[in-house]
């Protein structure tokens, strides 16, 4: 028996509505609001050159290789020569450490740099408008190659002038080939010429034709280096070699040997080059030094593989005298007494290094066959700068800018604080850019104009943000590992490429390091935490309950009309993209 | 056909035959026997429903809040913790309107930590807007549950059908599983009148301001006392196919009784065999069985308790600081009764302690011995020397 009250409906009043929800204004709720606000990645605001590194291996780990490429060559025009020889400070900074290991930054960049050369890849040039003017630059190191390369950009006529018969400067003639083969850095010279950059080989610059530029172009820039080496001005100096000059001998191909032990004087870069170089032709090299190893100023990774290579170091003695012996042919080469006074560590420090001094009278000779000199070297008279009482001057951070008749920048190793290749690139940049703002607004204008350009708030400068791109809207603010939301990340380890080992090395001028390969390579540009960019990881978007985060032409943004400031993006944003601001009311 | 079934699986049967779609639940003892039959059920097709394993009771309800809002026929179970965890989503599909069927067996709650019977954990869901039916045997279980869905479908409301921990859920009783046919016959597929639907989208359960909530309250209450009206029909055409009826409440020998004893859940079976010894000696005692609890069926309280003089009310539960639930609820129907009988309210076997024919005799006893209640709830069956060894 079916009773049809059973199931005859009762009103129903609940909470329905078929027109959308959208005529809830949440917004009205909000006090806070969340916003899109890129930051500074640590590793960006530690590289000299300031490159985005973020962005690069956000675009590497895409596959999206040519346009990482460009975007480092919107800081640097030698990616692939870097990505060799750079300390690379970016990998220190690295907030990846915290985590597991670095992201193996200069193994990108020079996987980046060498991917462009094997597959003949042009860079897009995306120069100024030409102004009209002309620029002068001396010397085809890092920073004349910088200063021609972004002053060329920035629309201005550029020759650059080069004592040496090749171009390259001390990357030619300083780095030995198993640091950076001479193949590469012609390839990023050719693309620098391509940009537009005349270069005049053989053509020494002296006191009268520098007068003759000053009159035929609208500005200056003087990046030639140390190429004068300081003196050890005791007995006997007369018998050793001139380290740099060596260099020097095996850059343009000369076929020197040696055999037994060369003593090598001096703890810096060039020491370990020359040392280095001079175990792969036959020698026994000894680096001779004042102070203890830990104060050498070569870089650590330099002098580690040094040792690997049979580099033997002797600490704490400084040569006071050098005689020759004749030696006889049956116990012992003919060669040199070199005399050695022994140091001590001061208690007193001089800029964090320890202060050495004589350790009494006590001496030491040891007999060797060869000396070399590689204890610094400074500029030629010619470069000395201007008496500034002449001249308006400027001090920059990696550059000394001279308001003569016409605008006289110095950079490089003349002017820059650190003596590296990539502070030498940071200098010719800085260059084009005081130039620039020079010519434009004046020289007023250029310490406001460049501090505008700061990568985070250190000393380097982007070219990005001085050209007004997108990258002008990062903040100062350095992202740390606290405001990275680890969970979304796993730890990986870090890819590297595969190096020669010592007994490979000292048979030859081969290259010890490899590149990597490309599987490795996008592995690698994965495991970067893009720290402080958008990496359009859509989190914001999946998380936000009032669907208010909108995606137009792959651009996020936040529908204020429904935005009730939970601010569960700006917390899920992984890398820190995202900023919870107080409502003003 | 007739089969030796525990109570637990007098539900899954239930829930077999009545064609759930969607089951979510999340063990606990002594629920887990349910979900455990019909999770076996649904992995070997015997069942076609789609069964979400879920990580707390809280998800357990959402989940099927969610498949009663898209319109599927929903059931899940639980037990004290459990049932507490869900609290505020008991409260969400009541208001929302979902016909969602949940088995219950009562289960007391920690500390100290004890998985026996005690009613205390679905009294304290009273006020959430469920129907609750406490059920005495197996086979009323099966048919409860049955009827369950119907009754919910019919108000849309949910309903709690509530089992007491292993004196029912883990009992062997023979126990009569109707045919699919049969079943189907009592129960249709479900015709929901809430079911969400991509192709026609809505807004369900937003922001109701001050202006238009109270009507919402309203029209629950009107469906809750509906639900009364209606399960009496339900239960009439349940009788029709199954030859069973187990009514709302159950008044026995009640007319003539100077003391009505008022229980639920299994002490009922108890008592009926204490109501025939007392009836064999000639004393005038009834037995008044409470299954409906929500809707509170006041009207058939009062038709059947208001004319004796004496009401024994046995709580396994309590309300700390007032007493036994049921005997408070049964004071204030009777209350404006005019006379009204002496109700005596008894709390007894919490934690599953047992309740046996001599303590319902101690408990008649107690009754007629005294005039009136000297105190609103008395305790049976305490260990007088530990309640003494706090005074020392």
């Amino acid at each position: 028996m079916k009773d049809p009250l059973i199931d005859r409906q009762l009103p129903l009043f609940i909470p329905h509505s078929s027109i959308s929800t959208a005529v809830n204004k949440t917004g009205s709720w909000r006090f806070f609001h969340p916003k899109y606000e890129e930051k500074t990645a640590p590793c960006s605001a530690a590289c000299p050159v300031g490159q985005d590194i973020p962005r690069i291996e956000m675009l590497a780990s895409r596959g999206q290789l040519k346009d990482a490429w460009q975007t480092i060559l919107d800081e640097n025009p030698l990616p692939a020569v870097c990505g060799r020889v750079c300390f690379h400070p970016c990998e220190s900074a690295c907030n990846r450490d915290s985590m597991d290991d670095p992201i193996s930054i200069h193994h990108l960049e020079r996987f980046l740099g060498d991917a462009a050369i094997t597959g003949k890849i042009k860079a897009d040039l995306d120069p100024r408008p030409s102004t009209g003017k002309k620029v002068a630059i001396i010397g085809t190191g890092p920073a004349g190659l910088a200063a021609a390369y972004f002053v060329a950009r920035l629309g201005y006529g550029c020759d650059v002038f080069e004592a040496a018969s090749e171009p390259g400067g001390l990357l030619r003639w300083g780095i030995p080939a198993y640091r950076l083969p001479r193949d590469i850095l012609e390839h990023e010279i050719a693309r620098i010429e391509n940009a537009g950059v005349r270069i005049h080989c053989k053509f020494s610059v002296n006191g009268r034709l520098l007068e003759n530029l000053k009159k035929d172009y609208d500005g200056l820039f003087v990046g030639c280096g140390y190429a004068r080496s300081f003196m050890l001005n005791i007995e006997g100096e007369e018998f050793a070699s001139d380290g740099l000059d060596f260099l020097n001998r095996l850059g343009v191909g000369e076929k020197i040997s040696y055999f037994g032990t060369a003593a090598i004087i001096g703890g810096g870069n060039t020491a370990i080059d020359v040392a280095r170089s001079l175990g792969r032709i036959g020698a026994a090299p000894l680096i001779v030094y004042r102070r203890r190893i830990q104060d050498m100023p070569a870089f650590e990774p330099e002098v580690a593989m040094a040792a690997e290579e049979g580099v033997r170091i002797m600490e704490l003695v400084a040569p006071i005298r050098i005689r020759e012996t004749a030696g006889d042919s049956f116990s012992s080469l003919p060669g040199y007494e070199l005399t050695l006074q022994k140091m001590k560590v001061s208690k007193k420090e001089i800029s964090g290094r320890a202060r050495v001094i004589p350790d009494g009278d006590e001496t030491e000779t040891i007999a060797v066959q060869n000396i070399f000199v590689a204890i610094g070297a400074v500029a030629e008279d010619l470069w000395q700068f201007p008496d500034s009482e002449e001249a308006k001057s400027l001090r920059l951070s990696h550059c000394h800018f001279f308001d003569q008749k016409i605008p006289l920048i110095y950079g490089g190793d003349l002017a820059s604080p650190v003596k590296s290749v990539t502070d030498a690139i940071a200098s010719g940049k800085q260059a084009a850019m005081a130039l620039d703002t020079y010519f434009e607004h004046g020289t007023n204008a250029i310490e406001e104009r460049l501090a505008g350009c700061r990568v985070g708030a250190g000393p380097a400068l982007s070219m990005d943000v001085y050209l007004g791109k997108d990258r002008k809207n990062r903040t100062a603010h350095i992202v740390n590992y606290d405001e990275i939301v680890s969970d979304y990340f796993q730890s990986a380890a870090r890819n590297v490429p595969s190096t020669l080992d010592a007994g490979q090395r000292i048979r030859s001028f081969t290259e010890i390091e490899s590149t990597l390969d490309k599987n490795a390579a996008k592995e690698e540009a994965g495991r970067c935490f893009n720290c402080g960019i958008c990496a359009s990881c859509d989190y914001c978007r999946l998380y936000c309950p009032e669907m208010a985060v909108m995606v137009e032409n792959a651009r996020r943004s936040i529908n204020m009309d429904f935005c009730k400031g939970c601010g569960v993006c700006a917390t899920e944003c992984p890398r820190n993209a995202m900023a919870l601001e107080e409502e003003i009311i | 056909m007739k089969k030796v079934l525990e109570g637990s699986h007098a539900v899954s049967e239930a829930a077999r035959l009545a064609k759930v779609q969607v089951i979510a639940a999340y063990p606990i003892t002594p629920q887990t026997h349910i979900v455990e039959a019909l999770s076996q059920y649904c992995s070997d097709g015997t069942l076609k429903a789609r069964f979400i394993n879920v990580e707390s009771e809280h998800s357990a309800m959402a989940a099927v809040i969610g498949a009663a809002s898209g319109g599927a026929r929903a059931f899940t179970a639980s037990s004290s913790h459990g049932l507490a965890y869900m609290h505020e989503l008991l409260h969400w599909a009541s208001a929302a309107r979902l016909p969602i069927v949940m088995a219950e067996v009562n289960r007391a709650l920690g500390p100290g930590w004890n998985i026996w019977t005690d009613q205390t954990d679905s009294l304290a869901q009273r006020d959430t807007g469920w129907i609750q039916l406490y059920c005495e045997d197996g086979q009323e279980v099966l048919d409860t549950t049955l009827q369950a869905f119907r009754l919910a479908e019919a108000v849309n409301l949910p309903v709690m059908v509530v089992l007491d921990a292993f004196y029912l859920s883990h009992t062997f009783e023979p126990i009569d599983v109707p045919d699919q046919e049969t079943v189907d016959r009592f129960l249709p597929p479900p015709s929901p009148r809430i079911r969400m639907d991509t192709a026609d989208p809505c807004a369900v359960n937003q922001l109701v301001t001050p202006a238009a909530y109270m009507e919402m309250r309203y029209n629950t209450q009107l469906a809750m006392e509906e639900a009364q009206r209606r399960l009496v029909l339900i239960e009439k055409e349940f009788e029709t196919i199954f030859n069973r009826t187990h009514g709302l409440v159950e008044a026995i020998q009640c007319e003539d009784a100077e003391i009505i004893m008022v229980t639920t859940g299994t002490v009922t079976g108890t008592c009926r065999q204490v109501l025939a010894d007392l009836r064999s000696q000639g004393v005038k005692v009834g037995l008044f069985k409470l299954k409906l609890f929500r809707p509170f069926p006041a009207d058939l309280i009062c038709r059947h308790l208001k004319s004796a003089p004496k009401i024994a009310v046995i709580d396994r539960n309590i309300s700390f600081g007032a007493g036994g639930i049921f005997a408070q609820e049964i004071r204030a129907a009777l209350c404006n009764q005019n006379p009204h009988p002496q109700v005596f309210g008894y709390v007894a076997g919490l934690g599953g302690r047992d309740i046996t024919p001599d303590t319902l005799v101690e408990i008649y006893n107690h009754t007629k011995n005294n005039p009136a209640p000297a105190e609103e709830t008395i305790w049976i069956g305490l260990n007088q020397e530990t309640v003494e060894s706090w005074n020392n």
